[in-house]
């Protein structure tokens, strides 16, 4: 397979000027932002749902995302605003009683994950695409050491050769600065936070996946140790050319390590595009409130200001309009009677009835 | 070193415990109406012995002598315990208590032994079943049917297996442990009689323990397939038979316990079986030296009951460790 040997992230002077651009057009939702030979990933109208009182309700309503081959895509959004069900949709792994209600997911390589069952989907995981899990702090069988586990990971996918198997495991673990024989005789309860994350990741990367996605992977870290792993990151990430997926709510985390970033809200990608672009010009008004409420980036913490309100649940995201109408300091009559389509400038978009006419 | 020190702090705790029964159940034949040591003396005086007979041969029935001072009779007695002299049985008079125990234990070990491995065995396999398959109706109805089974009484199973088995099929003897037409020894005429004396007790001893063990492994087992680290198995594509494997280990971990204690139960746990099989194990003599006031006897037979639960909790607590490295290594 080629992977294309692109300049991590565009530069800066070029994406100025795609803000300053007026849109080239409305897309509909089912397109993605992407030229057809750079995406590893292609996600189109993906719709997943979970059965509540009120009946099925979107948890991931109508998401178009495409992930840029060999570049780090964040994901990022407040709590419940769909991160992880979108990511474990990726692996066909819908946590039950989720339902995919629609959409497709692609994966170079793979093909049309949503079609894979049985073995055919058990082996994709693990060998295709590398999870590194939210919870990674409890990620491995608490009685048996890692160093077994990793083996029951290569046998479970055909790998036999126990001393393969181990060479890898040791060069990742120098690789992210730990002391593998140590760590591969080790239990769970043995490892800091640290390093269970950074085992979690050498898990993700034991089969050569080509696509690997990081849920939340320095949440319940200390800062030193939280800088640590996003430099391990980064540096898996470039001597691999893989194509990444990072999660986090963190907005600095996605600032500090995504080449794209897409910011989700009560299930839909509402702006998405180079981080550079989305950081400097966020377009829609629930971006700029989560980067004014973020001390690092308004600059003082005096200027911090909290998002407004509470983020919704299944049960409370407006079912007509614009999802956060109840939020938004900008909303108009039109945000409440349609959904906003989603406005293309180069490649920057967002889905917000005044922001578009901000840019015309 | 660690484990030397633990292995001494509990059989110090251990032994504190026995002790502190082994008081208990002196004071409690003390303080029982009539005094039952003293009633014995009385006997033995009536039946002619001189007083200083009588006291010899209370002593020796009771291990201890009644009209001594109350300081001196708790340290005979503890000196007589020390050496496992329990006394002698009143009821089969002469016969020393230990004698009497030790011959009722064996047929009462192998029949809970037995018992509590089908129970266990077949308990958790519905219970993994049931909860692999939760959402079916078959689930349901298999969880229905071992809450039900546990709310039985036990007789009321042994009675039920008495009576369809034994009465009305007479497919297996009514009680008893073996045919007395049979020759002791290694032949296959009295092994097969006693297996078959053996199948109802133990059938019945199953069946009591059964619904436990089923809903608390399909609980376990439903608790540890919720774990974040099963999930990330599933994400990793981990073959099901590791994962059921995985699965299993963990969900075993919290029943291992419970298994070991029922193990120490097993002398106390078969009293309405015993009877209703009328099978001469620790139950049946723990009810008939009741009803025969056969006090020493019935001491022996409740100091054994304990010291097993003692003793299967300490072994519980030392081989926990070797299954669980979370305790091992922290
Ligand atoms: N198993 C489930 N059953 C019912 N509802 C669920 C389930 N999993 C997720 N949801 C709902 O779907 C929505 C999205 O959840 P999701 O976990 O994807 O959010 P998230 O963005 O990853 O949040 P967090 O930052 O807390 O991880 C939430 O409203 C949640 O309540
Ligand atoms: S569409 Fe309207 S309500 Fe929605 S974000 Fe834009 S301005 Fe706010
Ligand atoms: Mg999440």
């Amino acid at each position: 397979m080629t992977r294309l040997a692109r300049q991590p992230g565009p530069d800066p002077a070029g994406s100025a000027a795609a803000v300053e651009a007026a849109p080239d057009s409305v897309l509909a939702p089912d397109r993605g932002a992407l030229g057809d030979g750079d995406a590893a990933v292609r996600v189109r109208d993906l719709t997943v749902s979970f059965p509540t009182a009120d009946g099925p309700l979107p948890a991931v309503a109508g998401v178009s995302l495409d992930l840029a081959r060999s570049h780090i895509t964040g994901l990022v959004g407040e709590s419940g605003s769909g991160k992880s069900t979108l990511a474990l949709t990726l692996l066909n792994a819908v946590p039950p009683p989720g339902h995919v209600d629609g959409g497709s997911v692609t994966i170079e390589g793979v093909g049309d994950v949503l079609a894979l069952h049985g073995a055919d989907l058990r082996k994709m995981r693990g060998a295709e695409i590398g999870y590194v899990f939210q919870a990674s702090q409890n990620s491995l069988n608490p009685l048996k050491p890692v160093g077994k586990q990793l083996l029951d990971l290569g046998r479970s996918h055909g790998e036999r050769d126990q001393r393969v198997l181990l060479r890898r495991a040791r060069a990742l673990f120098d690789e992210m600065g730990m002391d593998a024989a140590r760590v591969l005789a080790s239990y769970q309860h043995e490892l800091s936070g640290g390093m269970r994350q950074r085992v979690g990741i050498a898990f993700a990367l034991l089969l050569n996946a080509h696509v690997v996605i990081l849920d939340e992977p320095t949440t319940a870290l200390d800062m030193l140790t939280q800088a640590l792993v996003l430099e391990i990151i980064r540096k898996v990430h470039a001597t691999r050319h893989l194509t990444t997926l990072v999660i986090s709510h963190d907005v600095g985390v996605i600032g500090d390590l995504a080449d794209r970033m897409a910011v989700m809200y009560a299930g839909r990608i509402v702006e998405e595009g180079p981080t550079v672009q989305v950081l400097a010009g966020p377009r829609h008004p629930y971006t700029r409130g989560l980067l004014t409420a973020m001390p690092r980036i308004a600059g003082d913490v005096s200027e911090a200001r909290p998002l407004p309100g509470r983020p919704p649940d299944l049960a409370s995201i407006p079912r007509q309009g614009c999802v956060f109408r109840p939020r938004c300091p900008l909303a108009t009559r039109a945000c409440a009677e349609a959904e906003p389509p989603v406005t293309v400038t180069g490649e920057h978009r967002f889905a917000c009835f005044v922001a578009a006419q901000e840019v015309s | 070193m660690q484990l030397a020190r633990k292995l001494a702090a509990k059989l110090v705790t251990g032994l504190v415990m026995i002790w502190v029964v082994a008081t208990a159940t002196f004071f409690l034949v003390l303080e029982m109406p009539g005094n039952p040591a003293l009633a014995q003396e009385a006997a033995d005086m009536q039946h002619g012995m001189s007083p200083a007979q009588a006291a010899s041969a209370t002593a020796v029935m009771f291990g201890f002598v009644p009209k001594q001072p109350l300081p001196d009779q708790y340290r005979h007695y503890l000196w007589q315990l020390l050496h496992f002299n329990l006394g002698v049985s009143i009821a089969e008079e002469g016969v020393p208590v230990s004698h009497i125990v030790a011959s009722a234990a064996p047929w009462t070990v192998i029949l809970a032994s037995f018992g509590i491995i089908f129970s266990f065995l077949i308990g958790v396999t519905l219970g993994i079943l049931t909860a692999i398959r939760r959402t079916t109706r078959l689930a349901d109805g298999l969880t229905l049917l071992g809450a039900f089974i546990n709310g039985v009484p036990v007789f009321v199973i042994a009675i039920m297996l008495v009576f369809v088995f034994a009465t009305i099929l007479a497919i297996f003897p009514q009680g008893g442990t073996v045919s007395v037409l049979e020759t002791p020894g290694w032949n296959a005429g009295y092994l097969g009689s006693l297996v078959v004396h053996a199948v109802l007790p133990v059938a019945c001893y199953t069946l009591a323990g059964l619904g436990a063990w089923q809903l608390t492994s399909k609980s376990s087992v439903i608790t540890v397939l919720g774990d974040d680290f099963i999930l990330a198995a599933e994400l990793r594509g981990l073959r099901p038979l590791t994962l059921a494997r995985y699965v299993a280990r963990n969900a075993m971990l919290p029943l291992f316990t419970i298994l070991a204690i029922s193990f120490g139960l097993m002398f106390s746990g078969a009293v309405f079986i015993e009877e209703v099989f009328n099978y001469p194990g620790l139950g049946e003599l723990l009810i008939a030296s009741i009803t025969t006031k056969d006090f020493p006897v019935l001491d022996g037979a409740f100091l054994l009951i304990i010291v097993a639960v003692i003793l299967a909790n300490i072994l519980a607590d030392l081989a926990y460790p070797l299954i669980d490295p979370r305790i091992r290594r922290s």
